[in-house]
């Protein structure tokens, strides 16, 4: 086949109807019922489209259809769209082809057929699966504008893409699953239709609620095998774009309700999203994003050794920068960042690393909490903070539902994409009162942490989706709400204001991207070692449990891979036992000032508490801890004076 | 395209319904006639079993008949029309509809005009009083929704899932009946959509002839309806792929199948998948788009009884298969709660409890349980929680709670005014929901104080009574307890007696069949398999293998079923084996000086109910010798695991209290030789191993007290 006689980008459906006229027109012999043959198969279409999007460079030609963009769009043109999965709606039988006349014709990635209704023996129903999407759900502006924007076509733009995308497919060819796709969009029910644009987005993304299906698209899957597409996967729809205006013009409300009175329960999916408000997609190629494809112009460089090391120190000193300069709790946030859950075996789930930063109040919290949000925002391309409280875990919807009415499943706000870092602010939490609302939430926020699935609400029963996402909790002392893998005591000493350029926080992120994908190998020849290291700790500490071992081996590899190296050494284990050590004292430190405190009188135990609090930095509290053991075993409880006391405080 | 002969298919059917006879030899179908005749059922139900056993078909006949049902239904009630037998009984009249019959069937007489208009000729639907579904085979496992595809189109399907929701039952024209004003004919119009247009103008010959446009009037009474009722199925749980949200489909119900189902309900449904032609607006998409429904043909629910599990498929064959199997036993019991790793007695345990005994329902009325009571007490941590868990999940009917209790009607009953009606209301509690199933109570040491009183009446006599605000009565709780606890300080305490620790009335410890103690010590061996386990998982990301594979849950479950129905009885000979058994036991805790264990007729009752669970496992008629040798041995083990700390104090180590064991033995049956076999059945029961009975045989043969056959082992004692 030579090149394409249509403009694909301007006119795909006189390319879908070519290439099926003459797939049709070539198959041999003539009797041969056509339809059998191309039920559920691709007749040259999505190769043709291939060949044009990622070898001729065409993909950075097809612009993004968002919220903006999508009125200028030009109906039956090319489009792509970057979005979740939300609800998967089943599948719907369609007229495929039909005999107009003598000659077979299709209706495959359209909505409407041009030519009158055939007779119903000359046609075939074929089907095809509904989708429907959303914008990733707290997707990150940075993750967002690095999408190129369709109509900033510069050359030098189309060159680099071009190669990007080429690097990438010769990288891994199976990555980009070619199916044919036709999808809608629409609009949310949702008023703010037109003021729902790029920065209102963003805008929402800054504040704490999510950006609740204001925008939406169903997609329409054809040929696709069962288990291609999951829920909450991200996925980029490349298709059709078509607007059907006499559908919208007949679509006058009387007409549908009078027909639909005995149609009680044939509410097929779009009553409820109504094609009014429907500007459509027909897609025909998709393929599901990771972290890396949303870092567009990124280093083709090898992971190397030296690179990563660089690349980590600098990383470890900026994250250390936003907790005050604890550079403990830095490392700790390094592996949090670093990890994914890699597989989830009967008891275990392995590689998942939830990380609890405690020793914040209320004012620290103020500065370096909402300093962590702000850097995890740069780093992460979806990230998402509740602030938890009372009042927030009694009326918040955090479960998804499946609504039986309407056979949508409303969504929730623990439905989030895969590897989504989320934040859980306990700083705000106060003594309360949960109602049953609260409970629910609460139980589901802890099989969250601990299993890392999500139940979902099916009415008649539950069932358990998995969802990979990194938790991380901000508390005053250990959270017993949201029980975390590793604890962390933070004790921040300088508050310094972070900047990073913006050259940094890309090599950063590529760095986050590029470790998170690296596999994870373990030689032999230390498993045997550290078998025997285990065995000994728990002959020493009787407590440890199955989880603490686990811990201590992802966090190992983990700290393995922050330096780019797939093979976990003794080296990196070494480090993870002094980061255990480290951690393990000040966890200590914690709660013995505050027991000690607590014996004094009321008067003394505020002043102490509040000089403790003020001492930011660790050796300062060590000191103070010491001192105050000394006394305490020196004069008999009540004896001390103040004076003397405050005074020692003071050193 | 091959051209369909209806009217051959149309006889076949015929001789089918005439000619076909169940097992018994009785003409099912024209007795079911019958029936009809009589006006005592309407549903005229045509298996496809019967088609399919029915040896005077041709082979694509039912085939046929699954691939286009909705025109073969036609066939078979125009079949019907033929057969139907004169009622043999006087009918209870249907007065409006009668009359209206005979009028009509007068007037069709009056005008036998072969060139009328066909609407003015009766539709045969009008005359009919029964309606015919077609149900599909019963043998094959139901599809799922997923499943089912554009290729299923108008063939009858089978279908699992939940309704999720119901409709009203609403009327379904159809046949519309229309007079005239005019020439007061009736005019008949067949409805066979959703829509229909109603007649304007009279078409019968004498309107045309006259050339007036007769006014038809609608006559509603003279119309035939049908019930209808529309239902949302949802795909079952189990059958949606991981990261997949489940799917729906629309139900039709029509005539005797409505109000079969409500929300909630787990349903098998058989039906034909249509797709729905489209009127109006919809038409314009039908250019696209196509919605289909089922029309439901046949219902059945789900029973989650064990005496109701119906065997699916190939599950009768893979369970004779296993039954072949010697080592059923070891593998069904491996096979609970494989990623525990072992415990091997308590599973066996376990394995007892879901099989169970049967009850006994004596003459006099008095009733003995057949319910297996275990109780698992340990140190936190020890995995008791997850299997309690597995076991309800293998059970068809399995409740699981904590001692605590949810909701204020606690374990046993309740009784609660009802907000609405204030009428007050009984509900029951765990136990009697859990009737003819599995009752799993973790944290039973921190009961209720009430509940532990009711507990000991539903453990032995199997029933909740309650006698608050004027409600007395009794409620059924023929349940399996199975207790989980932990030690009275929390931790086990090796410093203070069993009893002390186990902190559980004697009263209701007596009632556990058996009563295991897990505890957690402190055991380099099993560190170094928890370490070796957790690096394996992260090296590979995967469980390591178990060594064997076990056994899928319905698999499990459905082998379970087949043995709950065997009822085993015991040979007159076993019986003064078990009658020295039990009383060798009572001697023994005579004769210790700290009696641990409390032996008493239940003892007896327990051994007697264990023995029967294994012989059910074999599915063995009779109890044989070995079960009882096991059943002494598991009860031997379960005293082991509380009391092996004081044997050991006691200064009696394992080979000579094996020696003793053997002399006695000796003693008794008064001769001098004791066969190896039967040696080690002796031991097993006290809970010792087969590696301990030869270290103590070599040892005491060296000593020159006794021989051991070169060959076979056995003993022989040398004359003092």
């Amino acid at each position: 086949m030579g090149g394409p006689q249509y403009d694909l980008l301007m006119n795909p459906l006189g390319a879908v109807r070519q290439t099926f006229e003459k797939a049709v027109a070539s198959s041999q012999p003539s009797d041969v019922d056509p339809t059998a043959v191309y039920r559920g198969k691709d007749w040259g279409i999505v190769d043709l489209l291939n060949q044009y999007l990622f070898d001729q460079g065409g993909l950075a030609q097809v612009p993004i259809l968002d919220a903006s963009s999508q009125k200028w769009m030009q109906p039956n043109t090319l489009v792509r769209f970057r979005g979740m999965v939300q609800d998967m709606l089943g599948n719907e039988f369609y007229i495929g082809a039909f005999k107009d006349g003598g000659t077979w014709r299709t209706n495959k990635f359209m909505d409407f057929s041009p030519f009158s209704a055939p007779p119903v023996s000359q046609t075939t129903l074929w089907e095809r699966h509904l989708f429907l999407c959303i914008p990733v759900p707290g997707q990150n502006s940075w993750a967002i504008e690095s999408t190129p924007y369709p109509l900033k076509r510069s050359i030098s733009n189309e060159m680099t893409c071009h190669h990007g995308e080429k690097r990438r497919r010769d990288d891994d060819p199976n990555r980009i699953c070619v199916i044919s796709i036709f999808f809608y969009f629409f609009f949310n029910m949702q008023k703010d239709f037109g003021s729902a644009s790029r920065h209102r987005i963003a805008e929402i993304n800054d504040g704490s609620s999510f950006p609740t299906s204001s925008f939406s698209c169903l997609v329409k899957v054809y040929d696709m095998p069962e288990s291609q597409l999951k829920l909450n996967e991200v996925v980029e729809f490349i298709g059709i774009y078509t607007f059907e205006p006499e559908l919208i013009a007949s679509n006058n409300k009387e007409d549908v309700d009078d027909d639909m009175m005995m149609f009680d329960f044939m509410d097929d999916v779009t009553t409820h999203l109504p094609p009014s408000k429907v500007p459509r997609i027909h897609c025909l190629v998709s393929r599901k994003l990771s972290t890396s494809d949303l870092i567009l112009n990124s280093p083709a460089i090898e992971p190397l050794p030296n690179i990563m090391r660089g690349i980590r120190d600098s990383l470890v000193s900026y994250l250390s920068c936003t907790l005050g300069n604890d550079v403990l709790a830095a490392q700790c946030l390094l592996l949090h960042l670093l990890s994914k859950l890699r597989t989830k075996s009967d008891v275990a789930s392995v590689g998942r690393l939830s990380l609890n930063l405690t020793g914040f109040t209320q004012e620290t919290a103020s500065i370096f909490g909402s300093q962590l949000h702000n850097v995890i925002k740069t780093l992460v391309p979806y990230s998402h903070t509740i602030p938890l409280t009372i009042e927030y875990l009694n009326t918040a919807t955090l479960q998804p539902k499946k609504d039986n009415q309407t056979g949508r499943l409303v969504m929730g706000v623990l439905q989030l994409a895969i590897g989504t870092h989320l934040t859980f602010d306990e700083t705000f939490m106060q003594s309360g009162t949960l109602n049953s609302k609260g409970v629910d939430n609460v139980l589901l926020l802890k099989h969250l942490m601990e299993h890392q699935t999500v139940e979902y609400d099916f009415q008649f029963y539950k069932l358990e989706m998995a969802a990979e996402v990194q938790c991380l909790i901000i508390s005053e002392a250990k959270s017993n709400i949201l029980p975390a893998d590793l604890v962390v005591p933070v004790c921040p000493s300088a508050v310094t204001p972070v900047t990073a350029s913006e050259e940094q926080l890309h090599a950063w992120r590529w760095y986050l991207a590029t470790v998170r994908s690296l596999p994870h190998l373990t030689d032999t020849s230390i498993c045997e070692m550290l078998q025997n290291e285990m065995v000994d700790a728990m002959r020493k500490d009787r407590s440890l449990g199955c989880a603490d071992l686990s811990r201590w081996l992802t966090m190992a590899q983990l700290m393995a891979s922050s330096f780019g190296e797939k093979i976990l050494s003794v080296e990196h284990w070494q480090m993870v036992k002094e980061i255990e050590r480290l951690r393990k004292e000040s966890c200590l430190l914690m709660p013995f000032v505050f027991d000690v405190a607590v014996v004094f009188d009321p008067e003394l135990r505020e002043e102490i508490s509040s000089t403790v609090k003020n001492c930011f930095h660790r050796s300062a509290r060590l000191l103070v801890v010491s001192i105050l053991e000394n006394l305490d075993s020196v004069s008999d409880t009540a004896e001390l004076d103040g004076n003397v006391c405050c005074s020692v405080l003071k050193i | 395209m091959e051209k369909l002969d209806f009217a051959a298919d149309k006889d076949r059917a015929k001789d089918f319904l005439t000619n076909f006879t169940d097992d018994d030899g009785e003409p099912k179908y024209l007795n079911l006639l019958q029936d009809v005749a009589n006006r005592k059922i309407r549903a005229v139900q045509i298996e496809l079993d019967d088609l399919c056993s029915y040896k005077g078909l041709e082979e694509g006949f039912w085939e046929r008949v699954i691939g286009n049902t909705k025109r073969y239904v036609g066939v078979f009630a125009e079949v019907v029309d033929e057969l139907m037998p004169e009622p043999t009984e006087a009918v209870a009249a249907d007065e409006d509809r009668d009359i209206l019959m005979t009028q009509r069937v007068d007037e069709t007489s009056d005008s036998a005009d072969p060139n009328a208009d066909p609407r003015q000729k009766m539709p045969s639907e009008i005359k009919r009083f029964f309606e015919v579904y077609i149900k599909a085979v019963t043998k094959n496992t139901p599809m799922t929704i997923r499943q089912v595809k554009a290729a299923n189109i108008g063939q009858l399907v089978k279908i699992a899932g939940i309704v999720t929701r119901c409709s009203d039952v609403k009327p379904l024209v159809q046949v519309a009946v229309y007079t005239c004003e005019d020439c007061g004919f009736e005019i008949y119009q067949e409805v066979t959509a959703r829509v229909f247009m109603p007649l304007v103008e009279c078409p019968s010959s004498r309107c045309r002839v006259n050339k007036v446009k007769g006014n038809l009037i609608l006559q509603q009474r003279a119309s035939k309806f049908l019930k209808f009722q529309e239902a949302k199925l949802q795909e079952l749980a189990e059958h949606v792929p991981k990261g997949h949200i489940p799917r729906a489909l629309t139900v039709h119900f029509r005539g005797e199948l409505t109000r079969k189902v409500t929300p909630g309900d787990v349903v098998e449904l058989s039906g034909i998948f249509l797709p729905i032609p489209y009127t109006g607006f919809r038409a314009m998409r039908a250019g696209l788009v196509a919605d289909t429904y089922l029309e439901a043909m046949s219902v059945t629910h789900y029973k989650k009884k064990y005496s109701e599990y119906e065997l699916k498929g190939d599950e009768q064959e893979q369970i004779e298969r296993l039954a072949e199997d010697g080592d059923i036993y070891n593998k069904l019991s491996k096979s609970l709660a494989p990623e525990i790793f072992g415990h091997d007695d308590v599973k066996k345990a376990l394995l007892l409890l879901l099989v169970g005994a049967p009850h006994r329902k004596l003459s006099d009325g008095m009733k003995i349980r057949g319910d297996l009571h275990i109780c698992l007490m340990g140190d936190p941590g020890v995995a008791k929680s997850q299997l309690l868990k597995h076991i309800i999940n293998v059970a068809p009917r399995g409740v699981y709670t904590t001692g605590k209790g949810s909701s204020g009607v606690g374990l046993t009953a309740a009784v609660q005014r009802d907000p609405i009606t204030n009428e007050m209301v009984l509900e029951g509690g765990a136990l009697v929901l859990s009737d003819m199933g599995i009752c799993a109570i973790d944290e039973f040491d921190k009961m209720e104080e009430s509940d532990r009183t009711a507990i000991h009446e539903v453990m032995e006599q199997q029933t909740v009574s309650i006698a608050k605000a004027g409600i007395t009565t009794s409620l059924n709780a023929r349940t399996a307890v199975l207790a989980a606890a932990n030690p009275a300080w929390g931790r086990y305490d090796l410093r203070r007696t069993p009893a002390e620790n186990i902190n559980l009335p004697p009263a209701l410890l007596s009632r556990f069949d058996l009563l295991w103690l897990i505890l957690d010590r402190a055991n380099m061996d099993k560190d170094l398999e928890m370490a070796r386990h957790i690096v394996y998982v992260h090296k590979t990301l995967e469980s390591p293998s178990l060594g064997f594979t076990p056994l899928e849950p319905t698999v499990l479950r459905a082998y379970i079923s087949a043995a709950r129905r065997v009822t085993p009885c015991i040979p007159r000979d076993l019986e003064e084996y078990i009658a020295t058994a039990y009383s060798s036991i009572r001697q023994d805790e005579a004769r210790s000086n700290a009696p641990n264990s409390y032996t008493t007729i239940r003892t007896l009752l327990s051994i007697l109910r264990i023995s029967f669970a294994l012989a059910r496992l074999r599915f063995a008629e009779t109890v044989a010798q070995s079960d009882v040798d096991e059943a002494l041995r598991l009860m031997q083990m379960s005293k082991y695991s509380l009391y092996s700390d004081d044997r050991q104090r006691a200064g009696l180590d394992a080979i000579s209290d094996i020696y003793s064991v053997l002399r006695d033995e000796a003693a008794r049956t008064n001769r001098l030789d004791v066969r190896y076999a039967h040696a080690l059945n002796l031991i097993s029961r006290k809970g010792y191993s087969e590696a301990q009975l030869k270290e103590c045989l070599e040892e005491y043969a060296s000593l020159n007290v006794w021989q051991i056959h070169p060959n076979t082992f056995d003993i022989r004692f040398i004359d003092p």
